[in-house]
């Protein structure tokens, strides 16, 4: 087995950070371009972590908003782990113009909550399927998702991570901060690996360094 | 037949493959039997030109973001209910027309990872939609009168006053309740006080628009909304409803039992800033009514 503790090399953090960033350039201009959909993704910032840490660590990443929406994804492949994608509440509502649904609107009670959150997981489908896809595509997998869900609703926060990470286990955590143009709307997208993607990750990013050597 | 394909045609599960220029390449069995369309008329077919409803942006955003970049797209059924419009096959259909459906869509490749097609999965969930469907019903609902509860009312006040506030209308509000309830628990029983709150409730759910909100507020008092409603029309509506509540020989087992009710009746202006000051407002108007004899309206600017 393992699982010891895996060392990643600060080496390793930039190349991963590397990556990361043309994925998601990569992943911006597909959205662009697809569908219209104009989203600035920050440079990444990587840590390693155990799953204990994990929630002390999204806790504290997330202080500063008061009450958030969270949409969760699980990505399967040999790149495996969960994307959450942290939204301000009332993101939904300012979301919804963002997508043309050719849905008349209805104003019937409870329609607008049920819209606002669809909202919310369909950007979140599309936002983090473009970024991990990309990531996937780059380190040469392929990986398919679990449906989004909104795990948290306009609610102060508690994340209880699912039970992918084991607290002995190392998991690479990537925090990026997004946000749509002419919208006034930001939050994070966080990947979180699972400890057994990680060694597949190291071999991955040695061989994606082969291209240049 | 090779295992796989056995398994695509058996599965309980509606699967479609269509190719780039969503044309059709696979349709399963159990597409064919829900969509009376056999595979061999739909392949190699626009799928658009057999469901044109499908043609929808959100649709096309979808298949655009799985071709491009291998994205997989989820379709609740919360939000749309179906994809394709198939007949329900469950004797659960009273509520829904249509197949509720739960979809997926994602990308198939070929050997060097291009995609080349999308695959749909489609899968019926009409009956988890009925019992949410009355679930929700329930919490809506008064258990004896079948009219709104209470919950539901203080939710819709909320959003009604709101609504009518931004685009300044009128909205008015009536408050009424059975005068001397307690003496007819009394003397014919609590099952005849049952008997009077449900054909009163449905006599005055008989009157109103479908856009007014009547539900009941607590024991023998009921409240009803009344969007883009001023408040002389309101006072008008509520001297409609004492007068045929009035009307009314309730027969009981045999007992003639005739009725009355109090009616207070308000309606939104700047002095009311709060949903509830609205609401006290008609409530003290009520009270009016009762202190000056009963069966009659007092409506408070």
């Amino acid at each position: 087995m393992e699982s010891e503790i895996c060392q990643v090399t600060d080496e390793e953090k930039d190349i991963l950070q590397e990556i990361m960033n043309i994925a998601f350039g990569k992943a911006a201009a597909d959205l662009a371009e697809a569908i219209n959909i104009f989203v600035v993704l920050s440079v990444p910032n990587i840590q390693l972590l155990k799953g204990a840490e994990l929630p002390d660590y999204l806790r504290d990443e997330l202080r500063d908003f008061t009450d958030i929406s969270i949409v969760e994804q699980n990505f399967r492949g040999k790149f495996r782990g969960s994307a959450f994608l942290v939204f301000p509440a009332g993101a939904g509502k300012e979301l919804i113009s963002l997508l043309d649904t050719g849905h008349e609107m209805v104003f019937e009670s409870g329609s607008i909550d049920i819209l606002e959150k669809e909202t919310l997981l369909e950007v979140g489908n599309l936002l983090i399927g473009a970024c991990v896809g990309k990531m996937a595509e780059l380190l040469g997998d392929l990986v398919t998702y679990s449906p989004p869900k909104v795990v948290i609703e306009n609610h102060p926060h508690e994340i209880i991570p699912n039970n992918l990470f084991n607290s002995e286990y190392t998991a690479i955590v990537m925090k990026t901060l997004f946000s749509f143009d002419e919208r006034d709307v930001s939050g994070f997208l966080f990947l979180v690996t699972t400890h057994d993607s990680v060694v597949w990750l190291q071999n991955s990013l040695a061989r994606f360094l082969q291209q240049y050597e | 037949m090779n295992e796989l394909s056995q398994l695509f045609n058996t599965v309980n599960i509606g699967l479609v493959v269509i190719d780039s220029d969503l044309k059709v390449r696979y349709w399963n069995r159990w597409m064919e039997f829900y969509s009376g369309i056999s595979s061999e008329r739909i392949i190699g077919v626009p799928l658009f030109k057999f469901f044109p409803s499908l043609n929808t942006p959100k649709f096309l955003r979808c298949c655009k973001s799985v071709l491009a970049f291998g994205n997989f797209s989820f379709f609740s059924q919360k939000l749309h209910h179906y994809l394709f419009p198939f007949r329900a096959d469950s004797s659960f259909v009273s509520h829904f027309e249509f197949m509720q459906q739960s979809c997926s869509m994602g990308p198939l490749r070929d050997d060097a990872t291009n995609i080349t097609s999308l695959y749909l999965t489609v899968q019926d969930v009409t009956e988890l939609a009925v019992y949410e469907h009355r679930l929700l019903e329930m919490n809506m609902r008064d258990g004896l009168t079948g009219i709104y509860n209470r919950r539901f009312l203080e939710k819709r006040l909320v959003e009604e006053f709101e609504r009518h506030v931004r685009y300044s209308r009128n909205f008015s509000v009536i408050m009424f309740d059975i005068d001397f309830f307690k003496k007819v628990n009394d003397t014919y029983g609590h099952q005849c006080g049952d008997y009077i709150l449900k054909s009163v409730s449905s006599k005055i759910a008989s009157m109103i628009r479908k856009t007014d909100i009547l539900a009941r507020y607590g024991g023998e008092e009921f409240c009803c909304l009344l969007p883009e409603t001023d408040l002389a029309s309101a006072q008008i509506l509520a001297e409609r409803f004492r007068k045929s509540i009035a009307e009314i020989i309730h027969v009981y087992q045999e007992n003639e039992v005739t009725e009355t009710i109090s009616l207070g009746v308000s309606e939104l202006s700047k002095q009311y800033p709060t949903p509830s000051s609205l609401l006290e407002r008609a409530d003290g108007a009520l009270y009016q009514a009762k202190g000056s004899g009963r069966n009659q309206v007092v409506a408070l600017p």
